[in-house]
């Protein structure tokens, strides 16, 4: 899991710096187009995404213990979580559309959509992989290495709207 | 150990709420002038990147326990993120 997670971070990291480029070219388009970004649901997100983060590193200190029953319902708390953050950019997505702010408006949009597009993709791939794990942890024998294995992908998914939250949202 | 280990993953999730919301307040807290440039709001920005991307790899990934390479490896790409990021911004 560690050779395809050093990959997406070393992937996501290209996207950041052509951002900052393409930023550091037009600043005060960037910035004016920020201002039509919801902040709140930005900081709530990432709040949101952090706490599901925490259930898992639960949820593997649980497994370790052997309180396996637990530790299911850590990873399903997770999965919840996720779900909460793509109803919340959903809607953030819905009411820029609505407000005219679509893919084609500008860079800015053309990098936010792409960025936090790709970023929901791994979310839903990480539903599937954290189903894996709650799967793993109701069998009789389960694998240490594939809960912690499942676990590492979903806090790279954080790691990596930790750092776009700070450039889309907040960079100034 | 149960309660040592829950304790510490609750407090790096406490700190990491703390340094959002941190970013939170300091990106909206200038009142009209909260979309002008700042590089003082934007380096404590990356401030707050460091600390909760390394808290996020070491605490929650465990590379902390991890082998050498690793945390070279998960060190030089935060690293390299930051000072890319900082150099095009101040560029």
């Amino acid at each position: 899991m560690w050779l395809f997670v050093l990959g997406d971070l070393f992937i996501f990291l290209a996207y950041f710096v052509i951002f900052m480029i393409y930023r550091r070219w037009d600043p005060t388009l960037f910035l004016g187009s920020e201002r039509h970004l919801d902040l709140a649901i930005g900081a709530i997100n990432t709040l949101v995404l952090l706490t599901s983060s925490c259930l898992v590193a639960l949820g593997v200190g649980a497994a370790r213990r052997a309180q396996l029953q637990r530790a299911a319902r850590f990873v399903q708390g997770a999965i919840a979580c996720g779900a909460l953050f793509l109803a919340l950019k959903a809607f953030e997505w819905v009411r820029l559309a609505h407000d005219g702010y679509t893919f084609t408006h500008n860079n800015f949009f053309m990098f936010f959509f792409a960025l936090t597009g790709v970023h929901a993709f791994h979310i839903l791939m990480g539903f599937i992989v954290l189903a894996v794990v709650r799967r793993e942890l109701r069998t009789d024998h389960f694998r240490e290495h594939v809960v912690v294995a499942g676990a590492v992908y979903w806090h790279m998914v954080d790691l990596i709207w930790v750092v776009l939250f700070a450039l889309l949202y907040v960079m100034r | 150990m149960q309660l040592s280990f829950n304790r510490r993953i609750t407090l790096v999730w406490s700190l990491l709420c703390i340094l959002t919301i941190t970013s939170w307040l300091l990106a909206s807290a200038r009142g009209h002038r909260e979309f002008s440039p700042s590089t003082g709001v934007t380096i404590g920005i990356l401030v707050a990147v460091v600390v909760k991307s390394r808290l996020i790899i070491q605490q929650f990934m465990e590379v902390r326990a991890a082998p050498n390479w690793l945390r070279h490896v998960t060190d030089g790409w935060l690293a390299l993120l930051v000072a890319s990021i900082l150099a095009l911004y101040l560029w």
